[in-house]
């Protein structure tokens, strides 16, 4: 609770050291600031108790993510030092942004009311908006942002249209009564309450770019910048997923809403792991990868079994540890290609600098998922809960697509152990070292001791 | 007040329901086949406002002023969000000198 208005408070106090050009603070403070939070959220431990008159409750859930998604909004902080280290203007509002797009994404952990959801998903989107067009010259930025804002607000109508029929059948916003009437539902289905379930559904499913509503996003990761593309592909994945966690789990899914999303996660497994495969610009394959990974858990949250969240935390989270290595690896080499961002940038990685090689490998064999890794532990839970709900033939089926899945990862590792004529120029300054090497070896000890992170 | 909701309580609740499923359906409309963005900022306004209209009524027939606080939550919102909305167009026209969605051609796979 006091971590929530920690993280507000510190988004102002960031704007406040840009306005008086105290640029080298900014890290410090805003690290800081996250880990007092983290500090605040593990003193704290006041699980399940109603807070702001009965809007937001942490449960074990809500407190492993939020812990999680502070986590990688450090590490992702410190990329920042090095990544704003040449630009000069408008630093601190990136950085106040991604805090305030933090605060939503908290509330998205912890709502218990239809109006925190919905409050969430909007502090969690309007920031993004604009850090989408951060680089204000460039064409694509801009294009990228105001293609966020379209499809965001669009989506926001349908999750505003989906609370507003489901208020008509419950009469309150209140998640406890929604439950009641839910089961209610089971019973004596009105198809109000179903239609509101749907478009809500439907609404957070572009926030988790689920096929069919996955389109914004490769776009929006391209054009983005590449700090900013780290930041959606994890804190955002995260803070969305167990928002709709939380909403199925209330909904008691009708019969029709369970199929809606099988559906959904059946394309969304085909479409991010066949189009991924003819990608060649490194931030649009990571797209696609991410919409992949969407599917896998989608499928966790079709089977609402009682350790679901903890899976799906265990999944974001080393999915995101792994995503951050590579954006930031991705900057280090693109700066030496000079703004290229086609995967050709890797080769050569190996022999200019073995350790960032090995790592790069880790990182990409974590989000292929091969044993030793946290990526491997992450989709066999994932492939356990489903078979225990009975999702037999989509199992397979995802098994399949993430054995086609490895070719497009595969295919990367391969240009970094390529030999090129010309070594890359890569020039690593400490921090982004330091990162990488925590990424990289801390997906392996996840995965070689999952049990740490339940 | 009281006045008020009675006199919305006079007309039967599904007509509030079709009404606002015309004017979100007419907005969602608007918004996936215009090609100049104002105006598609003004669809995805009247898809707010429909659902701002659904929620008062609502209300109104529940005698809950919980869907009337939210309709301000909306309002809010809205208000944010059309500020960033323009915000970015301006940025994009500056960019591209034309507010035609037809320009937004540059990401592609």
């Amino acid at each position: 609770m006091s971590a929530l208005i920690l993280t507000s408070v510190l988004g102002v106090l960031l704007l406040y050291l840009g306005l008086f050009g105290q640029k080298k603070l900014l890290v410090p403070v805003g690290v800081l600031g996250l880990l007092a939070a983290i500090g605040l959220f593990v003193m704290d431990r006041s699980i399940n108790v109603p807070m702001f008159a009965h809007m937001v409750s942490f449960d074990r859930a809500g407190w492993l993510f939020s812990c999680g998604m502070l986590v990688v909004t450090v590490l992702i902080f410190l990329f920042g030092a090095d990544y704003y280290a040449r630009q000069e203007e408008n630093v601190a509002e990136q950085y106040a942004l991604m805090i305030f797009s933090l605060t939503g994404a908290l509330l998205l952990t912890s709502y218990t009311n239809l109006l925190m959801l919905f409050l969430g998903i909007e502090i969690l989107s309007i920031p993004l908006y604009i850090m989408a067009g951060g680089k204000r010259d460039s064409m694509r930025s801009s294009e990228a942002s105001f293609k966020y804002f379209l499809l965001g607000s669009f989506a926001s109508a349908f999750l505003l249209m989906g609370i507003a029929l489901i208020y008509g059948v419950a009469a309150s916003f209140d998640l406890g009564v929604v439950k009641e009437v839910a089961l209610r539902q089971l019973v004596q289905p009105d198809i109000l309450f179903t239609l509101g379930c749907f478009f809500v559904a439907i609404g957070l499913s572009f926030k988790v770019a689920a096929a069919p509503f996955h389109f914004w996003s490769p776009d929006v990761y391209e054009g983005s910048p590449t700090l900013i593309t780290a930041f959606m592909s994890t804190v955002v994945k995260m803070a969305a997923f167990i928002g709709l966690y939380r909403f199925v789990g209330i909904t008691q899914m009708p019969p029709t809403l369970g199929k809606a999303l099988l559906v959904m996660t059946i394309f969304t497994l085909m479409i991010g792991n066949i189009v991924a495969l003819r990608q060649s610009h490194f931030k649009r394959l990571m797209a696609y990868s991410s919409i992949a990974h969407s599917g896998f858990l989608l499928m966790a949250v079709l089977s609402q079994a009682p350790n679901t969240a903890q899976v799906l935390f265990y999944y974001t989270f080393t999915y995101s540890l792994a995503t951050v290595g590579l954006f930031i690896l991705m900057t280090l080499a693109k700066r030496a290609a000079n703004g290229d961002e086609h995967i050709r940038i890797f080769r050569g990685l190996f022999r200019a600098k073995p350790w960032l090689g090995v790592v790069m490998l880790l990182l990409m064999l974590s989000l292929a998922g091969i044993p030793l890794t946290a990526g491997f532990v992450a989709k066999y839970q994932i492939f356990l809960l489903a078979i225990g709900a009975d999702l037999i033939k989509t199992t397979v089926f995802a098994v399949l697509m993430a054995l086609v899945g490895i070719y497009y990862y595969a295919v990367v590792i391969r240009e970094a152990f390529t030999p090129s004529e010309e070594a890359p120029a890569l020039v690593v300054s400490p921090v982004n070292l330091l990162l990488i090497s925590v990424c990289g070896i801390s997906v392996v000890l996840f995965g070689l001791l999952p049990g740490y992170l339940q | 007040m009281e006045g008020m909701m009675t006199a919305i309580r006079v007309i039967p609740l599904e007509h509030y329901i079709v009404l606002s499923f015309i004017l979100f359906s007419i907005g969602m409309a608007g918004a996936l086949f215009r090609r100049n963005t104002i105006i598609i900022l003004m669809c995805l306004e009247l898809m707010f406002n429909s659902v701002n209209l659904l929620l008062a009524a609502f209300s109104a027939h529940h005698s809950d002023p919980g869907g009337q606080v939210f309709v301000f939550f909306i309002m809010l919102v809205a208000a944010a969000e059309v500020t960033v909305g323009l915000a970015i167009l301006v940025m994009m026209k500056r960019n591209v000198d034309s507010v035609d969605i037809n320009q937004l051609n540059r990401l592609k796979w």
